[in-house]
Protein backbone atom coordinates (compact mmCIF):
# COMPACT_ATOMS: atom_id res chain seq x y z
CA UNK A 1 0.00 0.00 0.00
CA UNK A 2 1.45 3.47 -1.08
CA UNK A 3 1.31 6.49 0.95
CA UNK A 4 -2.07 7.98 0.43
CA UNK A 5 -2.26 12.11 -0.40
CA UNK A 6 -3.14 13.24 3.21
CA UNK A 7 -0.16 11.81 4.46
CA UNK A 8 1.57 12.85 1.54
CA UNK A 9 0.85 16.71 2.04
CA UNK A 10 1.75 16.25 5.69
CA UNK A 11 5.03 15.10 4.85
CA UNK A 12 6.27 17.81 2.34
CA UNK A 13 4.71 20.21 4.46
CA UNK A 14 7.07 19.02 7.66
CA UNK A 15 9.78 17.71 6.35
CA UNK A 16 10.51 18.57 2.29
CA UNK A 17 9.61 22.03 2.11
CA UNK A 18 10.13 25.13 3.96
CA UNK A 19 8.54 28.89 4.27
CA UNK A 20 5.06 29.59 3.49
CA UNK A 21 4.25 26.31 2.06
CA UNK A 22 4.54 24.42 4.36
CA UNK A 23 1.43 25.20 6.35
CA UNK A 24 -0.45 24.84 3.11
CA UNK A 25 0.57 21.68 2.63
CA UNK A 26 -0.25 20.68 6.21
CA UNK A 27 -3.30 22.22 6.48
CA UNK A 28 -4.28 20.37 3.23
CA UNK A 29 -3.30 17.19 4.53
CA UNK A 30 -5.29 17.93 7.59
CA UNK A 31 -8.30 18.76 5.54
CA UNK A 32 -8.29 15.66 3.36
CA UNK A 33 -7.80 13.43 6.65
CA UNK A 34 -11.03 14.92 8.60
CA UNK A 35 -13.61 15.69 6.10
CA UNK A 36 -12.73 12.76 3.93
CA UNK A 37 -13.10 15.29 0.90
CA UNK A 38 -10.94 14.72 -2.27
CA UNK A 39 -7.47 16.27 -2.84
CA UNK A 40 -8.98 19.51 -5.20
CA UNK A 41 -11.14 20.86 -2.57
CA UNK A 42 -8.95 20.26 0.46
CA UNK A 43 -6.41 22.38 -1.61
CA UNK A 44 -8.45 25.39 -2.44
CA UNK A 45 -9.51 25.33 1.27
CA UNK A 46 -5.91 25.18 2.63
CA UNK A 47 -5.09 27.76 0.44
CA UNK A 48 -7.96 30.41 0.93
CA UNK A 49 -6.99 29.35 4.91
CA UNK A 50 -3.61 29.17 5.24
CA UNK A 51 -1.95 30.71 2.11
CA UNK A 52 -3.58 34.47 2.30
CA UNK A 53 0.07 35.96 2.83
CA UNK A 54 2.31 34.30 -0.32
CA UNK A 55 2.81 36.80 -2.94
CA UNK A 56 1.40 35.34 -6.01
CA UNK A 57 -1.08 37.52 -8.35
CA UNK A 58 -4.45 36.72 -9.37
CA UNK A 59 -4.01 34.48 -12.43
CA UNK A 60 -1.01 32.54 -10.44
CA UNK A 61 -3.35 32.00 -7.48
CA UNK A 62 -6.11 30.88 -10.75
CA UNK A 63 -3.86 28.18 -11.90
CA UNK A 64 -2.63 26.88 -8.21
CA UNK A 65 -6.36 26.37 -7.45
CA UNK A 66 -6.71 23.68 -9.98
CA UNK A 67 -3.41 21.95 -8.62
CA UNK A 68 -5.12 19.01 -6.22
CA UNK A 69 -7.97 18.92 -8.79
CA UNK A 70 -6.76 15.28 -10.63
CA UNK A 71 -4.55 14.19 -7.80
CA UNK A 72 -5.78 11.10 -6.56
CA UNK A 73 -8.29 9.86 -9.14
CA UNK A 74 -6.11 7.55 -11.21
CA UNK A 75 -3.46 4.75 -10.93
CA UNK A 76 0.12 5.39 -10.38
CA UNK A 77 1.31 6.10 -14.29
CA UNK A 78 -1.56 8.34 -14.71
CA UNK A 79 -0.99 10.38 -11.56
CA UNK A 80 3.11 10.43 -12.60
CA UNK A 81 2.30 11.85 -16.03
CA UNK A 82 -0.46 14.68 -14.23
CA UNK A 83 2.49 15.48 -11.94
CA UNK A 84 4.74 16.08 -14.79
CA UNK A 85 2.46 18.50 -16.60
CA UNK A 86 1.61 20.38 -12.93
CA UNK A 87 5.60 20.51 -12.83
CA UNK A 88 5.93 22.11 -16.23
CA UNK A 89 3.35 24.25 -15.70
CA UNK A 90 4.61 25.63 -12.52
CA UNK A 91 8.12 26.31 -13.94
CA UNK A 92 6.39 28.27 -17.00
CA UNK A 93 5.00 30.45 -13.97
CA UNK A 94 8.52 30.66 -12.58
CA UNK A 95 9.89 31.57 -15.43
CA UNK A 96 7.66 34.65 -16.15
CA UNK A 97 8.28 35.52 -12.56
CA UNK A 98 11.76 35.63 -13.27
CA UNK A 99 11.41 37.73 -15.81
CA UNK A 100 9.14 40.15 -14.06
CA UNK A 101 12.02 39.73 -11.22
CA UNK A 102 12.37 43.32 -9.90
CA UNK A 103 8.74 43.77 -9.65
CA UNK A 104 8.32 40.32 -7.57
CA UNK A 105 11.31 39.72 -6.11
CA UNK A 106 9.97 36.56 -3.99
CA UNK A 107 7.42 35.20 -5.88
CA UNK A 108 10.06 32.90 -8.37
CA UNK A 109 11.48 31.30 -5.21
CA UNK A 110 7.51 30.49 -4.00
CA UNK A 111 6.78 29.22 -7.35
CA UNK A 112 10.05 27.19 -7.27
CA UNK A 113 9.61 25.05 -4.46
CA UNK A 114 5.79 24.29 -5.17
CA UNK A 115 7.06 22.66 -8.48
CA UNK A 116 9.83 20.78 -6.15
CA UNK A 117 6.60 19.56 -4.19
CA UNK A 118 4.60 18.23 -7.02
CA UNK A 119 7.57 15.88 -7.90
CA UNK A 120 7.75 14.05 -4.69
CA UNK A 121 4.13 14.06 -3.79
CA UNK A 122 4.06 10.53 -5.45
CA UNK A 123 7.81 9.53 -4.28
CA UNK A 124 7.52 9.57 -0.53
CA UNK B 1 -18.92 -7.03 24.26
CA UNK B 2 -18.72 -8.62 21.34
CA UNK B 3 -22.10 -7.11 19.57
CA UNK B 4 -20.89 -3.30 21.03
CA UNK B 5 -17.86 -3.34 19.41
CA UNK B 6 -19.01 -4.78 16.38
CA UNK B 7 -21.37 -1.84 16.38
CA UNK B 8 -18.95 1.06 17.30
CA UNK B 9 -16.53 -0.46 14.26
CA UNK B 10 -19.23 -0.44 12.25
CA UNK B 11 -20.55 3.06 13.33
CA UNK B 12 -16.68 4.45 12.53
CA UNK B 13 -16.68 2.59 8.92
CA UNK B 14 -20.25 4.31 8.09
CA UNK B 15 -18.80 7.64 9.00
CA UNK B 16 -15.43 7.22 7.34
CA UNK B 17 -16.22 5.66 4.16
CA UNK B 18 -19.86 5.62 2.85
CA UNK B 19 -21.39 8.70 0.63
CA UNK B 20 -24.07 10.16 2.15
CA UNK B 21 -27.44 8.66 1.00
CA UNK B 22 -26.03 5.17 1.67
CA UNK B 23 -24.82 6.20 5.05
CA UNK B 24 -28.52 7.46 5.91
CA UNK B 25 -29.73 4.16 4.37
CA UNK B 26 -27.54 1.98 6.38
CA UNK B 27 -27.48 3.63 9.54
CA UNK B 28 -31.20 3.42 9.57
CA UNK B 29 -30.75 -0.30 10.00
CA UNK B 30 -31.19 -1.04 13.75
CA UNK B 31 -28.26 -2.17 15.99
CA UNK B 32 -29.45 -5.93 16.09
CA UNK B 33 -30.09 -6.55 12.59
CA UNK B 34 -26.56 -4.61 12.08
CA UNK B 35 -25.25 -7.27 14.34
CA UNK B 36 -26.59 -10.11 11.56
CA UNK B 37 -25.18 -7.78 8.90
CA UNK B 38 -22.54 -9.51 6.72
CA UNK B 39 -22.02 -7.34 3.51
CA UNK B 40 -23.27 -4.04 1.80
CA UNK B 41 -23.42 -4.44 -2.03
CA UNK B 42 -23.30 -1.16 -3.66
CA UNK B 43 -23.89 -1.26 -7.65
CA UNK B 44 -24.30 1.70 -10.11
CA UNK B 45 -27.57 2.30 -11.21
CA UNK B 46 -29.49 -0.68 -9.23
CA UNK B 47 -30.83 -0.74 -5.80
CA UNK B 48 -28.46 -0.57 -2.42
CA UNK B 49 -28.64 -4.25 -0.96
CA UNK B 50 -27.49 -6.34 2.04
CA UNK B 51 -26.70 -9.81 3.20
CA UNK B 52 -27.90 -10.47 6.80
CA UNK B 53 -26.80 -13.55 7.85
CA UNK B 54 -26.64 -15.15 4.71
CA UNK B 55 -30.02 -13.82 3.02
CA UNK B 56 -30.15 -11.18 0.50
CA UNK B 57 -32.25 -8.15 1.67
CA UNK B 58 -32.92 -4.82 0.07
CA UNK B 59 -32.36 -1.51 1.63
CA UNK B 60 -34.62 1.17 1.33
CA UNK B 61 -33.59 4.98 1.74
CA UNK B 62 -34.59 5.23 5.52
CA UNK B 63 -33.36 2.11 6.43
CA UNK B 64 -35.94 -0.27 6.03
CA UNK B 65 -35.33 -3.68 4.85
CA UNK B 66 -37.18 -5.72 2.01
CA UNK B 67 -36.73 -8.38 -0.64
CA UNK B 68 -38.36 -6.72 -2.83
CA UNK B 69 -36.27 -3.87 -5.07
CA UNK B 70 -38.89 -1.54 -5.79
CA UNK B 71 -38.51 0.10 -2.44
CA UNK B 72 -34.71 0.22 -1.88
CA UNK B 73 -32.63 3.26 -2.14
CA UNK B 74 -31.40 3.33 -6.09
CA UNK B 75 -27.24 3.58 -6.32
CA UNK B 76 -25.85 6.11 -8.86
CA UNK B 77 -23.00 6.29 -10.78
CA UNK B 78 -21.13 8.95 -8.91
CA UNK B 79 -22.40 7.49 -5.77
CA UNK B 80 -20.04 4.63 -6.79
CA UNK B 81 -17.10 6.35 -7.56
CA UNK B 82 -17.31 8.79 -4.73
CA UNK B 83 -17.50 5.34 -2.39
CA UNK B 84 -14.81 3.95 -4.31
CA UNK B 85 -12.70 7.04 -3.54
CA UNK B 86 -13.39 7.24 -0.05
CA UNK B 87 -12.26 3.42 -0.06
CA UNK B 88 -8.67 4.44 -1.61
CA UNK B 89 -8.44 7.65 0.70
CA UNK B 90 -8.40 9.80 -1.80
CA UNK B 91 -5.37 8.39 -3.69
CA UNK B 92 -6.43 5.17 -5.80
CA UNK B 93 -2.49 4.92 -6.96
CA UNK B 94 -1.94 4.20 -3.47
CA UNK B 95 -3.99 1.12 -3.35
CA UNK B 96 -3.09 -0.01 -6.63
CA UNK B 97 -1.72 -3.17 -5.79
CA UNK B 98 -4.99 -3.57 -3.59
CA UNK B 99 -6.99 -2.64 -6.40
CA UNK B 100 -5.25 -5.12 -9.40
CA UNK B 101 -5.73 -8.50 -6.84
CA UNK B 102 -9.91 -7.09 -6.64
CA UNK B 103 -10.50 -5.81 -3.23
CA UNK B 104 -9.22 -3.18 -0.96
CA UNK B 105 -8.48 -3.54 3.02
CA UNK B 106 -10.21 -1.52 5.00
CA UNK B 107 -8.86 -0.24 8.93
CA UNK B 108 -10.85 -2.65 11.02
CA UNK B 109 -9.81 -5.44 8.86
CA UNK B 110 -13.21 -4.82 6.70
CA UNK B 111 -12.74 -5.87 3.06
CA UNK B 112 -14.59 -4.17 -0.25
CA UNK B 113 -14.21 -5.97 -3.09
CA UNK B 114 -14.61 -4.74 -6.68
CA UNK B 115 -15.78 -4.81 -9.85
CA UNK B 116 -15.31 -2.79 -13.04
CA UNK B 117 -13.52 -2.93 -16.49
CA UNK B 118 -9.99 -4.68 -16.11
CA UNK B 119 -7.39 -3.19 -18.07
CA UNK B 120 -4.13 -5.61 -18.94
CA UNK B 121 -0.48 -5.01 -19.74
CA UNK B 122 0.64 -8.42 -21.31
CA UNK B 123 -0.47 -10.95 -18.84
CA UNK B 124 -1.00 -9.12 -15.59
CA UNK B 125 -3.83 -7.03 -14.98
CA UNK B 126 -2.66 -3.33 -14.82
CA UNK B 127 -5.70 -1.82 -12.96
CA UNK B 128 -9.45 -1.86 -12.88
CA UNK B 129 -11.37 1.46 -14.30
CA UNK B 130 -14.82 2.11 -14.14
CA UNK B 131 -15.70 1.20 -10.89
CA UNK B 132 -19.58 -0.47 -11.31
CA UNK B 133 -19.93 -2.48 -8.50
CA UNK B 134 -18.55 -2.57 -4.71
CA UNK B 135 -19.27 -5.20 -1.84
CA UNK B 136 -18.17 -4.04 1.44
CA UNK B 137 -18.12 -7.49 3.93
CA UNK B 138 -17.75 -6.82 7.31
CA UNK B 139 -14.92 -8.37 9.44
CA UNK B 140 -15.58 -10.48 12.00
CA UNK B 141 -13.23 -12.42 14.49
CA UNK B 142 -14.71 -15.45 16.31
CA UNK B 143 -12.58 -15.62 19.16
CA UNK B 144 -13.26 -19.40 20.60
CA UNK B 145 -14.71 -20.83 17.36
CA UNK B 146 -11.93 -23.48 16.88
CA UNK B 147 -11.21 -24.40 20.67
CA UNK B 148 -12.83 -27.96 20.22
CA UNK B 149 -10.97 -28.23 17.19
CA UNK B 150 -7.69 -26.84 18.41
CA UNK B 151 -7.88 -30.03 21.32
CA UNK B 152 -7.92 -32.47 19.09
CA UNK B 153 -4.58 -30.96 17.47
CA UNK B 154 -2.48 -30.89 20.43
CA UNK B 155 0.74 -33.42 20.12
CA UNK B 156 2.07 -32.11 23.80
CA UNK B 157 2.62 -29.77 25.86
CA UNK B 158 4.86 -28.16 23.36
CA UNK B 159 4.00 -29.06 20.30
CA UNK B 160 0.96 -30.06 17.68
CA UNK B 161 -0.09 -31.90 14.47
CA UNK B 162 0.52 -30.26 11.08
CA UNK B 163 -2.51 -30.04 10.45
CA UNK B 164 -4.92 -29.42 7.08
CA UNK B 165 -8.56 -27.54 6.92
CA UNK B 166 -10.86 -29.01 3.99
CA UNK B 167 -14.35 -27.37 3.00
CA UNK B 168 -16.04 -26.02 0.02
CA UNK B 169 -16.22 -22.15 0.24
CA UNK B 170 -18.10 -20.11 2.68
CA UNK B 171 -18.16 -22.97 5.49
CA UNK B 172 -15.86 -21.09 7.71
CA UNK B 173 -12.09 -22.33 7.48
CA UNK B 174 -10.11 -18.94 7.60
CA UNK B 175 -12.39 -17.88 10.33
CA UNK B 176 -11.47 -21.46 12.01
CA UNK B 177 -7.68 -20.82 11.25
CA UNK B 178 -7.49 -17.50 12.24
CA UNK B 179 -8.67 -18.91 16.15
CA UNK B 180 -6.30 -21.49 15.63
CA UNK B 181 -3.32 -19.22 15.06
CA UNK B 182 -4.50 -17.07 18.12
CA UNK B 183 -4.94 -20.19 20.26
CA UNK B 184 -1.69 -21.65 19.42
CA UNK B 185 0.38 -18.45 19.84
CA UNK B 186 -1.32 -17.59 23.42
CA UNK B 187 -1.53 -21.08 24.87
CA UNK B 188 -3.83 -22.72 26.92
CA UNK B 189 -4.08 -23.30 30.61
CA UNK B 190 -6.67 -25.74 30.51
CA UNK B 191 -5.16 -27.47 27.95
CA UNK B 192 -1.31 -27.39 29.56
CA UNK B 193 -0.18 -26.31 26.27
CA UNK B 194 2.71 -23.73 26.03
CA UNK B 195 1.98 -21.09 23.61
CA UNK B 196 4.62 -21.66 20.13
CA UNK B 197 6.06 -18.99 17.78
CA UNK B 198 3.76 -18.75 14.79
CA UNK B 199 4.19 -16.96 11.65
CA UNK B 200 1.31 -16.53 9.44
CA UNK B 201 2.32 -15.91 5.02
CA UNK B 202 -1.41 -14.21 4.72
CA UNK B 203 -1.61 -14.05 0.98
CA UNK B 204 -4.75 -12.51 0.68
CA UNK B 205 -4.63 -10.39 3.56
CA UNK B 206 -7.33 -12.15 5.10
CA UNK B 207 -6.24 -13.91 8.16
CA UNK B 208 -4.72 -10.82 10.02
CA UNK B 209 -6.25 -8.19 7.64
CA UNK B 210 -3.47 -6.18 7.94
CA UNK B 211 -4.14 -2.22 7.22
CA UNK B 212 -0.67 -0.41 7.01
CA UNK B 213 0.97 -3.20 8.58
CA UNK B 214 -1.22 -3.83 11.59
CA UNK B 215 -2.74 -6.70 12.04
CA UNK B 216 -6.76 -5.82 12.59
CA UNK B 217 -7.48 -9.43 14.46
CA UNK B 218 -5.85 -10.79 17.10
CA UNK B 219 -3.52 -13.82 15.87
CA UNK B 220 -1.45 -14.49 19.44
CA UNK B 221 1.12 -12.34 21.24
CA UNK B 222 3.82 -14.99 19.58
CA UNK B 223 2.26 -14.29 16.12
CA UNK B 224 4.41 -12.70 13.24
CA UNK B 225 2.45 -11.84 9.58
CA UNK B 226 4.20 -11.44 6.36
CA UNK B 227 1.37 -9.77 4.49
CA UNK B 228 0.23 -9.92 0.76
CA UNK B 229 3.45 -12.48 0.18
CA UNK B 230 3.20 -15.68 -1.86
CA UNK B 231 2.82 -19.15 0.07
CA UNK B 232 6.02 -20.51 -1.74
CA UNK B 233 8.17 -17.94 -1.18
CA UNK B 234 6.40 -16.28 2.38
CA UNK B 235 7.12 -20.05 3.91
CA UNK B 236 11.09 -19.93 2.78
CA UNK B 237 11.29 -16.13 4.06
CA UNK B 238 10.03 -17.27 7.81
CA UNK B 239 12.18 -20.08 7.76
CA UNK B 240 14.99 -18.36 7.24
CA UNK B 241 14.04 -14.88 8.98
CA UNK B 242 11.69 -15.81 11.14
CA UNK B 243 12.36 -19.17 13.44
CA UNK B 244 8.83 -20.22 13.52
CA UNK B 245 7.64 -23.20 15.21
CA UNK B 246 4.45 -23.37 13.14
CA UNK B 247 3.67 -21.40 10.05
CA UNK B 248 0.29 -20.61 9.26
CA UNK B 249 -1.07 -20.27 5.42
CA UNK B 250 -4.59 -20.01 4.01
CA UNK B 251 -5.97 -21.97 0.82
CA UNK B 252 -2.99 -24.09 -0.80
CA UNK B 253 -3.39 -25.26 -3.65
CA UNK B 254 -0.30 -23.61 -6.49
CA UNK B 255 2.24 -25.93 -7.06
CA UNK B 256 5.13 -24.15 -5.59
CA UNK B 257 3.36 -24.46 -2.67
CA UNK B 258 4.10 -28.21 -2.20
CA UNK B 259 8.06 -27.67 -2.34
CA UNK B 260 7.14 -24.84 0.45
CA UNK B 261 5.40 -26.91 2.80
CA UNK B 262 8.43 -29.98 2.62
CA UNK B 263 10.35 -27.41 3.28
CA UNK B 264 9.10 -26.26 6.58
CA UNK B 265 8.53 -30.23 7.63
CA UNK B 266 12.28 -30.69 6.59
CA UNK B 267 12.99 -28.03 8.93
CA UNK B 268 10.66 -29.54 11.88
CA UNK B 269 8.35 -26.28 11.40
CA UNK B 270 4.71 -27.48 11.77
CA UNK B 271 1.88 -26.35 9.07
CA UNK B 272 -1.40 -25.69 9.80
CA UNK B 273 -2.99 -24.78 6.25
CA UNK B 274 -6.77 -24.78 4.75
CA UNK B 275 -7.58 -25.94 1.19
CA UNK B 276 -10.98 -25.69 -0.83
CA UNK B 277 -11.70 -29.39 -0.94
CA UNK B 278 -15.43 -31.25 -0.73
CA UNK B 279 -13.45 -33.99 1.95
CA UNK B 280 -10.21 -35.40 2.47
CA UNK B 281 -10.46 -37.83 -1.01
CA UNK B 282 -11.25 -34.94 -3.12
CA UNK B 283 -8.38 -33.02 -2.00
CA UNK B 284 -5.61 -36.35 -2.66
CA UNK B 285 -7.48 -35.73 -6.10
CA UNK B 286 -5.41 -32.43 -6.46
CA UNK B 287 -2.48 -32.32 -8.65
CA UNK B 288 0.63 -31.62 -6.77
CA UNK B 289 -1.09 -30.65 -3.25
CA UNK B 290 -2.97 -33.50 -3.20
CA UNK B 291 0.19 -35.33 -2.11
CA UNK B 292 0.93 -33.34 0.91
CA UNK B 293 -2.17 -35.33 2.66
CA UNK B 294 -0.21 -38.28 1.74
CA UNK B 295 1.67 -40.96 4.11
CA UNK B 296 4.36 -38.71 5.78
CA UNK B 297 1.55 -35.50 5.38
CA UNK B 298 -0.60 -33.73 7.26
CA UNK B 299 -1.18 -35.75 10.42
CA UNK B 300 -4.53 -34.20 11.21
CA UNK B 301 -7.47 -33.27 8.90
CA UNK B 302 -10.21 -31.10 10.10
CA UNK B 303 -13.25 -31.14 7.88
CA UNK B 304 -15.43 -28.32 7.79
CA UNK B 305 -19.27 -28.47 6.01
CA UNK B 306 -23.30 -27.48 6.35
CA UNK B 307 -25.86 -29.56 5.82
CA UNK B 308 -29.43 -27.66 6.04
CA UNK B 309 -27.96 -24.73 7.09
CA UNK B 310 -26.00 -26.65 10.40
CA UNK B 311 -22.27 -26.17 10.29
CA UNK B 312 -20.37 -29.17 11.72
CA UNK B 313 -16.63 -30.50 11.69
CA UNK B 314 -15.15 -33.75 11.43
CA UNK B 315 -11.34 -34.36 12.94
CA UNK B 316 -9.45 -37.18 11.61
CA UNK B 317 -6.05 -39.11 11.52
CA UNK B 318 -3.75 -38.94 8.73
CA UNK B 319 -4.84 -41.98 8.06
CA UNK B 320 -8.88 -40.98 7.45
CA UNK B 321 -9.58 -42.34 11.04
CA UNK B 322 -12.67 -39.96 12.77
CA UNK B 323 -11.25 -38.68 15.81
CA UNK B 324 -14.44 -36.79 16.77
CA UNK B 325 -17.45 -35.49 14.86
CA UNK B 326 -18.44 -31.58 16.48
CA UNK B 327 -21.89 -30.05 15.37
CA UNK B 328 -23.57 -27.44 16.17
CA UNK B 329 -27.26 -26.00 16.56
CA UNK B 330 -27.55 -22.88 13.97
CA UNK B 331 -26.08 -22.10 11.46
CA UNK B 332 -24.76 -18.49 12.22
CA UNK B 333 -23.13 -19.76 15.85
CA UNK B 334 -20.27 -21.99 15.92
CA UNK B 335 -22.38 -24.69 18.13
CA UNK B 336 -19.71 -27.04 19.50
CA UNK B 337 -16.49 -24.70 18.63
CA UNK B 338 -17.73 -21.58 20.86
CA UNK B 339 -20.71 -19.72 21.30
CA UNK B 340 -20.75 -16.86 20.06
CA UNK B 341 -23.02 -14.12 21.26
CA UNK B 342 -23.65 -10.22 21.30
CA UNK B 343 -23.84 -9.33 24.80
CA UNK B 344 -27.79 -10.28 25.62
CA UNK B 345 -28.92 -10.87 22.42
CA UNK B 346 -28.89 -14.20 21.41
CA UNK B 347 -28.24 -15.10 17.69
CA UNK B 348 -31.17 -17.09 17.78
CA UNK B 349 -33.12 -14.36 19.10
CA UNK B 350 -31.80 -11.91 16.92
CA UNK B 351 -32.62 -13.76 13.91
CA UNK B 352 -36.24 -14.05 14.67
CA UNK B 353 -36.43 -10.41 15.58
CA UNK B 354 -34.90 -9.57 11.91
CA UNK B 355 -37.58 -11.73 10.16
CA UNK B 356 -40.42 -9.70 12.03
CA UNK B 357 -38.73 -6.30 11.22
CA UNK B 358 -38.32 -7.25 7.70
CA UNK B 359 -41.88 -8.84 7.68
CA UNK B 360 -43.52 -5.14 9.35
CA UNK B 361 -41.48 -3.12 6.87
CA UNK B 362 -41.96 -4.73 3.90
CA UNK B 363 -44.12 -1.94 2.77
CA UNK B 364 -42.12 1.02 3.63
CA UNK B 365 -44.42 3.92 4.10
Amino acid sequence: MGVPLFAAFKNIGKERIGGIWSEVFIECGNVMKEQHIDAGEAWRMAIESKGVNIPLNESDWQELSDFGEMLGKSDRHNQESILDLEKENLEMMESKAKEAMNTKGKLYKNLGALSGAAAVILLI
Amino acid sequence: MQGKDRIEGFNKLLSTYLPDRIKKAVSGIKDEYINELEEIRVRSGLPLMGVFSGADYFIGAEGYLSQNPQYALNITEKEVNTLFLLLCEQSIYAYQDDIIRGFVTLKGGHRAGICGTVVYEGDNIKAIKDISSINIRFSRQIKGCACNVFHQLIRNRQDIYNTLILSPPRCGKTTVLRDLCRLISQGNDSNKFEGLRTAVVDERSELAASFRGVPQNDLGPRTDVLDGCRKSQGIEMMLRGMAPQVIIVDELGATGDVDAVKMAWNAGVRIIATAHAFGLEDFKRRLGVGQLAAKDGFERIVILGMDNGKRWAKVMDENGNELSVLAQNNRMSYGLYGERSYGNHSVNQARRETACYIKAHRNPP
